[in-house]
């Protein structure tokens, strides 16, 4: 055994430049591994993370029957006296807050924008004293300021700003109906806009206090939602159940970001697949130049193998000398991409790769709004590191045996 | 010690059957020196590499040491190499990353001698041979004649009964074959093994102490000399 891995590795250097390419071939595909799972990792890690931040907080508490017609925005399905739970919760050290969102649309005039128009709109209506407690807007202002108690005005995202116009200090009407169905119009200032990193708030958001919500809309103190956040390590589902607990019924009910963002959840999934055949694919590139190296690597020993059989020496031991000299390969080409992989790792890890100019055009899912940072992710690293060695292993095996089946005469006639 | 009886071996070449071997029969002793002579296509390669179990016969019987060859399988003819034969080639086949120490030495690794044993008998005899000192030259750095002796060394380095040699002498100058063949004599004398080598070349022949000629896969004459 011991002669036949330094056979293995004295081989390897006899042709010197194809195991040099060979080995890096193995390397690119390891590395690109690492690369691309670091990346996709990191992006999901953040995209759930700005999902739970801007959109779901880590939890809601709605009317039993919201969730189903949740498209509409239903203003009548609502939590009717949300404070006397605020307390609740609060007594229990659970951060929450309360909104009330609506739609309806906005109306643009000539005298603020330039011409006339009209669009469809989703406004959520924001508690401004306890809001940012639950979710991470607290940052994201980039001009104005921030909405104060009891005061017609709006916040709005800085994409959804751009594709309207809109300054900080334009006038904007707001057509909607209220709890009951009667027509209302409110007229809102922009007094701020805000730059959220999660690109599908960004595009939409439009923000006013919940007091002047609350009077134009007839809420009577309703609100449609409570979100509420959980500290990062928090077991979601036993804090929903304590949070059941606390509600004892009352026609309302809580739910989990994971339940509210089943679809996201289910993307994210089938994403993950997508990338395990890319991998696959890598992988199948790397196991034909193997296969390609040790065949023809075997082809020219061809003679030295029918000496070898002649002497004695086991079909077995052969085998096993080729798939050394394979492993050896594998093991160069794993080392070199493990270390390419880690060093792209780094930079992905803490520059980035800005998909601004991407995710502004469209919607991929993704929860990133322009920098795509990857993440460590040491189980990934080591299974490449393993799999190009076994790879390379395995896939001598054809070749070998097709050498081996070969009557020696012929091998030793081979030119 | 070893039997041919009416040995037939026919290879099949597109349509045609070529009848190589056409009923060869001999018997060898142990420690003859002797030489299977005869025109190009004659049949020598075959009958070589028949005695050397790595060709099977289509008729006829060859028996070593009273084992029938035609009854052993593909295990038990490599076991039989590994430890009976000994296999000299006309190019020398030595492992081009191998020195000359270790392409001798590799022989014995396959019985899984001990390290210690490997060593003295590996050095002593590439000292027999002629190679003192240049054990640790790969077969790039040593001639073709020191490449043969490294060659012979290895066929002879496990003590095998018999050792087969087709046409060791073909591509080297004459002067050098004629050491070739002075020491493959020594060592059948010195060793008491069986050397049988093949060759179509009037200046090796006389070497022989059995000279057997082949024509047409037949032998025409097998006559001892000396
Ligand atoms: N694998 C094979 N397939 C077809 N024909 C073969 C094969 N091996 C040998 N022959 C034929 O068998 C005959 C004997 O061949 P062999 O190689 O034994 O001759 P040889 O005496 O060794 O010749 P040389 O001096 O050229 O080496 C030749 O006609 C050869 O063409
Ligand atoms: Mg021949």
């Amino acid at each position: 055994m011991k002669f036949l891995i330094s056979l293995a590795f004295k081989n390897l250097t006899r042709y010197k430049r194809r195991t040099i390419i060979t080995a890096l071939a193995i390397a690119i595909g390891i590395a690109m591994y690492i690369f691309i799972d670091a990346m996709l990792m990191g992006a999901e890690y953040e995209s759930v993370r700005n999902l739970k931040w801007y959109e779901t907080a880590s939890a809601r508490i709605l009317d039993d029957e919201y969730w189903e017609e949740r498209y509409q925005y239903p203003l009548d399905l609502n939590i009717s006296d949300p404070d006397p739970i605020l307390e609740r919760l609060e007594a229990e050290g659970i951060t929450a807050s309360k909104r009330i969102v609506f739609t309806g649309d906005m109306i643009l005039s000539r005298a603020e924008f330039g011409e006339d128009g009209n669009i469809p709109v989703r406004v959520t209506a924001i508690d401004p004293s306890r809001d940012f407690d639950v979710f991470h807007f607290g940052d994201t202002l980039i001009e104005g300021r921030f909405l104060e108690e009891d005061e017609e005005a709006i916040l709005i995202g800085s994409w959804f700003a751009e594709d309207i116009g809109a300054s900080v200090g334009n006038w904007v009407t707001i057509i909607t109906r209220g709890n009951g169905g009667f027509y209302e119009a409110i007229d809102l200032q922009i007094v701020g806009i805000l730059n959220c990193p999660n690109p599908n708030v960004n595009r939409t958001l439009i923000m006013m206090p919940i007091k002047t919500a609350d009077y134009y809309l007839a809420m009577d103190g309703a609100a449609t939602e409570i979100n509420i956040r959980l500290p990062d390590q928090a077991e979601v589902e036993q804090e929903i159940a304590t949070i059941q607990g606390l509600l004892n019924g009352n026609g309302i009910t809580v739910m989990s970001w994971e339940t509210m963002a089943k679809d996201y959840l289910a993307i994210a999934e089938a994403k993950r697949g997508g990338t395990g055949m890319i991998l696959f694919l890598i992988f199948i590139i790397a196991a034909v130049g193997i296969s390609n190296t040790m065949l023809m690597a075997i082809f020219e020993r061809i003679r030295e193998l029918g000496m070898m059989r002649s002497l004695g020496m086991s079909d077995m031991k052969i085998r096993i000398a080729f798939m050394l000299e394979a492993a050896g390969i594998g093991l160069i080409g794993s080392t070199i991409g493990v270390i390419i992989g880690v060093i792209a790792n780094y930079w992905i890890i803490n520059v980035g790769i800005d998909f601004g100019f991407l995710m502004r055009e469209m919607d991929i899912g993704y929860r990133i709004q322009s920098i795509f940072r990857g993440t460590w992710n040491p189980g990934t690293i080591a299974v490449a590191f393993f799999a190009g060695i076994l790879i390379s292993t395995v896939v001598a095996y054809l070749p070998t045996n097709r050498a081996l089946k070969m009557d020696i005469p012929s091998c030793l006639r081979h030119q | 010690m070893i039997s041919i009886d009416q040995a037939v071996r026919n290879y099949q070449a597109g349509e045609t059957v070529v009848r190589a071997l056409r009923g060869v029969s001999l018997d060898i002793e142990q420690g003859e020196f002797i030489s299977i002579a005869g025109p190009s296509g004659s049949g020598k390669t075959t009958l070589l590499n028949l005695i050397g179990c790595i060709d099977a016969l289509d008729g006829g019987e060859i028996t070593i040491n009273g084992e029938a060859v035609s009854s052993m399988n593909k295990k038990s003819k490599t076991d039989f190499r590994r430890i009976n034969l000994g296999f000299i080639f006309q190019t020398y086949n030595l492992i081009p990353v191998l020195t000359a120490y270790e392409n001798v030495s590799f022989v014995l690794s396959l019985l899984d001698l001990p390290e210690q044993e490997v060593r003295e008998r590996t050095m002593g005899l590439l000292k027999e041979v002629g190679l003192e000192g240049m054990e640790h030259r790969r077969p790039s750095r040593l001639s073709g004649g020191q490449q043969q002796r490294v060659a012979i060394a290895r066929a002879l380095i496990k003590n095998p009964q018999v050792v087969l040699a087709d046409e060791p002498t073909a591509n080297l100058d004459s002067e050098t074959g004629e050491e070739i063949l002075k020491l493959m004599k020594e060592m059948n004398r010195r060793h008491h093994t069986t050397f049988i080598f093949s060759t179509h070349d009037k200046m090796v022949m006389e070497y022989a102490e059995r000279l057997v000629m082949l024509h047409d896969g037949q032998i025409i004459s097998d006559e001892r000399r000396q």
